[in-house]
């Protein structure tokens, strides 16, 4: 199955200009900008502060912003919006690298083998259509979504007392109760609390400030461009997939404050059969080594935070850290061995000698063949 | 390793870009704040096209790191030059590689 197409994933959007205040949602990402879906405009060069999530799955990426260009609504599939180009480079890199910050629970728990559970709260049969044709447009292997419907609060009530689902995506305009009423339920409950909930609806404004002030993690306006959404739970399935490391599978964790070499080094771990998580800061390193509890760790030698040496040998030392630390770096060889000496790391990698020979050291110290 | 390369180049080409252009403002405008940021980016840099096995940048990218932590200590417009030249330098070799890519060939 080929990979979901991340540039196409929604995430909330938060703007916050000089006398405004706006949450909406963003597509279509690129290396330097977004494509915000809003009514609100201001001159083209506008800066603005811009946060990026997606609540409960994304952590934020808070980054400066200037309206690049203004569209107006067109056909459907073309809503009306700004794009805003980033500040700073790397924003786009950052926010995947946050979304493929996966890891197993914390409490051990395992994640068992089942697609990725979506409850669609909404009367309409067109609505429930699209998305039995998207689930088999987009999701090449069979089985890999399952959504199940519901066409009141009462009954989605029902189901999500009885089912776990992953994801909850409510129309606004329901019967009998509206969906502003149903997520402020969902978000009450102990135990549905922390399911993400993606809002939609006609409503504009009014809709969308009711559903997000009662808990909606992101809202979509309607008419839904499905390719987004299903590109989006494409991404969010693929995610969790990832986050059941399969028995067999040797796990690296990677620790580089650039996304860029993260998002290429897991990609070429993972091609080698690897399970790979990756930090991009201290505090995350830390989780993801607890949680993750890698064979083998790759850490950077220098990076705005710590030295990667200080890090090996404080894991050695300190934490007792019996499992491979390698030193990975563009510093020349002679200085890359002795720090790794002095860390007491297991050996260490120029990043110049590229990603072969990144995945063949990674094979020897784990003793996997090719 | 292959496929590898041919999706994450046109990402560093962009990447590599942005930076570079703003280093070069940066000596331009002699922004000494940015000066040690720019150190970090080439080092950076240099790491990633190492990883992706571009052997022609990361000397280069390895020198102007160097020149932009003498630069950082200096603050003379002779260190200044020096560094700009290296920039520029490092700027026509990514423009080499990222030339190809956009004619797709």
């Amino acid at each position: 199955m080929s990979a979901a197409n991340r540039d196409r994933f929604i995430v909330r959007a938060e703007i916050r200009a000089a006398d405004e205040s706006v949450i909406s949602y963003g597509f279509d990402l690129t290396a330097s900008s977004i494509f915000v879906v809003t009514e609100w405009h201001a001159p083209i060069g506008t800066a603005v502060s811009l946060r990026l999530s997606f609540p409960r799955i994304l952590d934020p990426v808070d980054v400066m912003a200037r309206i690049a260009d203004i569209r107006v609504a067109g056909e459907p599939g073309e809503p009306g919006g700004i794009r805003l180009t980033f500040d700073e480079v790397g924003v786009g890199a950052r926010l995947m690298a946050k979304l493929d910050r996966v890891a197993p629970p914390a409490d051990g728990a395992v994640i068992e083998e089942r697609p990725y559970r979506v409850l669609l709260v909404d009367d309409s049969w067109l609505i429930r259509d699209m998305f039995a044709y998207g689930t088999a447009k987009f999701f090449e292997r069979p089985g890999a979504l399952a959504i199940d419907h519901a066409e009141d609060a009462e009954e989605a009530w029902g189901k999500l007392a009885k089912s776990t689902y992953d994801l909850v995506i409510v129309d606004y305009f329901l019967p009998s109760e509206d969906g502003a009423s149903l997520i402020a339920r969902l978000r009450a409950d102990a135990r549905l609390a922390r399911t993400p909930i993606v809002a939609i609806s006609v409503g504009g404004r009014d809709a969308r400030e009711a559903t997000i002030s009662a808990g909606a993690d992101v809202f979509v306006d309607k008419p839904l461009v499905f390719r987004d959404l299903f590109n989006t739970l494409r991404v969010l399935a693929e995610r969790r997939e990832r986050a059941r490391p399969t028995p067999e599978r040797k796990a690296i964790l990677v620790f580089d404050d650039s996304p860029f070499a993260l998002a290429l080094t897991r990609a070429a771990l993972e091609s080698a059969g690897f399970t790979v998580a990756i930090a991009a800061d201290l505090s995350s390193f830390e989780r993801q080594r607890v949680a993750f509890d890698p064979d083998l760790i790759l850490v950077d030698v220098q990076m705005p935070e710590a030295f990667g040496d200080d890090i090996a040998s404080t894991l050695r030392g300190w934490h007792g850290v019996q499992v491979p630390i390698l030193l990975v770096s563009s510093l020349d060889q002679t200085e890359l061995e002795r720090r790794a000496k002095r860390a007491q790391a297991s050996g260490y990698i120029c990043k110049g000698a590229g990603m072969s020979e990144l995945v063949r050291r990674c094979r020897e110290l784990l003793e996997v063949a090719p | 390793m292959e496929d590898l390369h041919a999706k994450f180049l046109p990402q560093f080409v962009s990447l590599a870009r942005s930076r570079i252009e703003l280093a070069i403002k940066a000596v331009a405008d002699r922004d000494h704040a940015a000066i040690s940021k720019i150190g970090r980016d080439l080092h950076t840099l240099a790491g990633e096209a190492g990883l992706l096995g571009l052997h022609d940048v990361v000397p280069l990218a390895r020198d102007g790191e160097l020149k932009a932590r003498v630069l950082h200590a200096s603050r003379t417009d002779a260190d200044a030059d020096v560094l700009a030249a290296a920039l520029r330098q490092l700027e026509r070799i990514i423009d080499g590689i990222g030339t190809p890519l956009k004619s797709g060939s």
